[in-house]
């Protein structure tokens, strides 16, 4: 820090010191105020319904309550629901990560007229606002008889995404022209320079794409919402709705235990991918 | 890279590397012309994507914002721009129009600067760097329905611990879901996702050259100073990114929707009034009223008012945006 350029006088030194504590104060009580929601909504998933009715707030369960996550998991179908938002996002991640990364190569490796054209729709389109999109093209699937079937995932995942597309061609327009050119020599077509050659060296790129992708389908709300039947739609919706007693009261306490079962995983995923998933996100906002 | 699929072109046995010459026979297109059907054939998924998925059914909400269609009864008319005078002369669409633009406002810059600020400290060589990182990004990384469901959590108003520590210095209790302080929960639900705004300025900000900043302390600037005509010129691109992308974000949010009690689309008529953004009066006329031809005429005057906001942002921005880094990072 700063502390090495001056002199070695106490003074400064212990303007520094002073200068670090109060940096860790706030990053700690920052810290605190961007995970402590976390720890409410696992609290209040501890509680009993009593509690969480109660008028001055229970800061802690009396009983800890952990069979409301059992309680929360047997309620509704959660595991058939989640089976339908992890089917969902398995087809629409790999799909878009594959297209995505067939679209890149091209747009990184190869030429033609139109192509800076092209290449600017394509980054036009991802500020174009998919909601926009996603009513009319709900009634267009509904007239070809394709709500409440995953066809629309598997159509939304072969096209490619703009926003992973710029991500594969970023890293291939990267890669050394020769690792093409003798293939080209050796009469090989484009289709297996990308397959044999590209394609296995851009494994932390494929990687980081299908977490994306993965979280943006796992986190979905209206697109579920709109094209599936009750009983097919995914966790997302589930969780938002179905929380409710025979009288059609809502269960605050399970909810919350299930949201937290439903945040979990993308979490995890996050933690674990946090590399790939970081320089992902990082390569766009520097276009 | 294991080339096992020679074509029959007369080539025969192992290819030796001698490399450079022209391959016999094979070509009777040229080179250019082969990657140029290469370049579309690579492309076609997207270019067809993006027509059958994106621009039909513009095209289509744009056919059906001049009729009455309402998805099931089979009596609707062609009612030319009747869809368009009725939606300009709805207070509602005013109303919700001018509370998106104040929620874009004030969200946008909100994120944009707590994102800014906390890039800046965790940029700094301080211990557990990633760990504040990570933890301070987090909140990024939860769906919308999870951000929904754990700011029900935290603002209830019997179970909800913003009410409890208002209470313990003495304050009533308060319905922050109801009007009129819905509108702040729904602004704290987006800043808990500055982390994105964080992590995106980080990467720029490791390009930001370090002589830049050390020639600038030896002329005596101060840290502001630096900060100011340094650090943010720089990364005008990222934060220019940025803005844009939060306004188109902030414009189409369903977070409303997910804070409020009923939190589905069926309940869609009954959300505080402070919380109604266009998208929400889309959706109530969508899906509580199913008037798709007037929600389809919504939709298309904020894709037009869309166009203009980002135009202007470019058209503002151009003369501040500072594109240095790499010439290859301009568009």
């Amino acid at each position: 820090m700063t502390a090495t350029s001056l002199p070695p006088n106490a003074a400064p030194r212990v303007r520094v010191r002073v200068n670090r504590l109060v940096l860790y104060t706030v990053l700690v009580a920052l810290t605190g105020l961007f995970i402590g929601p976390f720890g409410w909504l696992i609290l209040s998933g501890l509680k009993t319904p009593a509690e969480l009715a109660a008028s001055p707030v229970h800061w802690l369960p009396t009983q800890v309550q952990w069979h409301n996550f059992a309680d929360a998991f047997n309620l509704i179908d959660f595991l058939g629901y989640a089976r339908n938002s992890l089917i969902i996002a398995l087809i629409y991640a790999t799909l878009v990560t594959l297209s995505s990364a067939w679209v890149g190569f091209g747009f990184a490796r190869l030429d033609a007229p139109g192509k800076k054209t092209l290449f600017g729709i394509l980054i036009g389109s991802m500020m174009l606002p998919q909601m926009i999109t996603l009513l009319p093209t709900y009634l267009i699937f509904a007239k070809l008889g394709m709500v409440d079937t995953y066809w629309p995932w598997v159509f939304w995942g072969l096209a490619a995404a703009p926003y992973l597309v710029f991500l594969f061609r970023q890293f291939f327009a990267g890669l050394p022209r020769e690792l093409e050119e003798a293939a080209i020599v050796d009469g090989c077509g484009y289709g297996t320079i990308f397959w044999r050659i590209f394609l296995p060296q851009s494994w932390p790129v494929l990687s980081a794409s299908f977490v994306i992708a993965f979280t943006w389908s796992w986190g979905d709300y209206i697109a579920p919402q709109l094209l599936l039947s009750t009983d097919r739609s995914t966790l997302a919706v589930a969780v938002m709705s179905t929380y409710v007693t025979s009288a059609g009261t809502p269960v605050a306490n399970l909810q919350a235990a299930a949201s937290v079962m439903y945040v979990v995983p993308i979490l995890l995923i996050f933690l674990i991918a946090q590399r790939g998933f970081v320089a992902g996100m990082s390569t766009t906002g520097l276009k | 890279m294991t080339v096992d699929q020679i074509p029959a072109t007369g080539r025969t046995g192992p290819v030796e590397s001698t490399g450079r010459t022209a391959p016999p026979q094979r070509p009777r297109i040229s080179m250019t012309a082969r990657r140029h059907r290469a370049f579309y054939l690579f492309t076609s998924p997207w270019i067809i994507g993006f027509l059958l998925l994106t621009v039909v059914p513009m095209a289509y909400a744009l056919w059906l914002s001049f009729t009455t269609y309402d998805g099931i009864s089979p009596h609707w008319s062609y009612v030319g721009l009747g869809n368009y005078t009725e939606l300009f002369s709805d207070p509602q669409t005013w109303n919700s129009l001018g509370r998106t633009g104040l929620f874009a406002l004030t969200s946008v810059p909100l994120s944009i600067i707590a994102g800014l600020g906390l890039a800046v400290q965790v940029n700094r060589p301080i211990k557990a760097r990633g760990l504040f990182r990570t933890l301070l990004y987090l909140p990024a990384v939860v769906p919308p329905v999870g951000v929904g469901l754990t700011f029900k959590a935290l603002f209830d108003q019997n179970s909800g611990a913003a009410n409890g520590v208002i209470t313990l210095f003495g304050f009533d209790a308060l319905g922050w879901l109801a009007d009129p302080y819905a509108r702040y929960v729904l602004l704290m639900s987006v800043l808990w996702a500055a982390g994105n705004v964080m992590i995106i300025s980080l990467a720029g900000l490791q390009d930001v050259p370090r002589e830049l900043h050390e020639a600038a302390r030896i002329d005596g600037a101060s840290a502001w100073r630096t900060f100011r005509s340094i650090t943010v010129p720089l990364l005008s691109p990222v934060l220019l990114f940025q803005t844009v992308t939060g306004v188109i974000a902030s414009v189409q949010t369903i977070m409303p929707l997910l804070l409020s009690p009923d939190g589905t689309t069926a309940g869609v008529t009954a959300l505080p009034q402070s919380n109604y953004l266009y998208m929400m009066h889309v959706f109530s006329q969508y899906f509580a009223l199913g008037r798709y031809g007037y929600a389809s005429a919504l939709l298309w005057v904020l894709f037009v008012l869309i166009l203009i906001v980002t135009g202007l942002i470019f058209k503002f921005t151009s003369g501040v945006v500072f594109y240095n880094v790499d010439p290859e990072a301009k568009k």
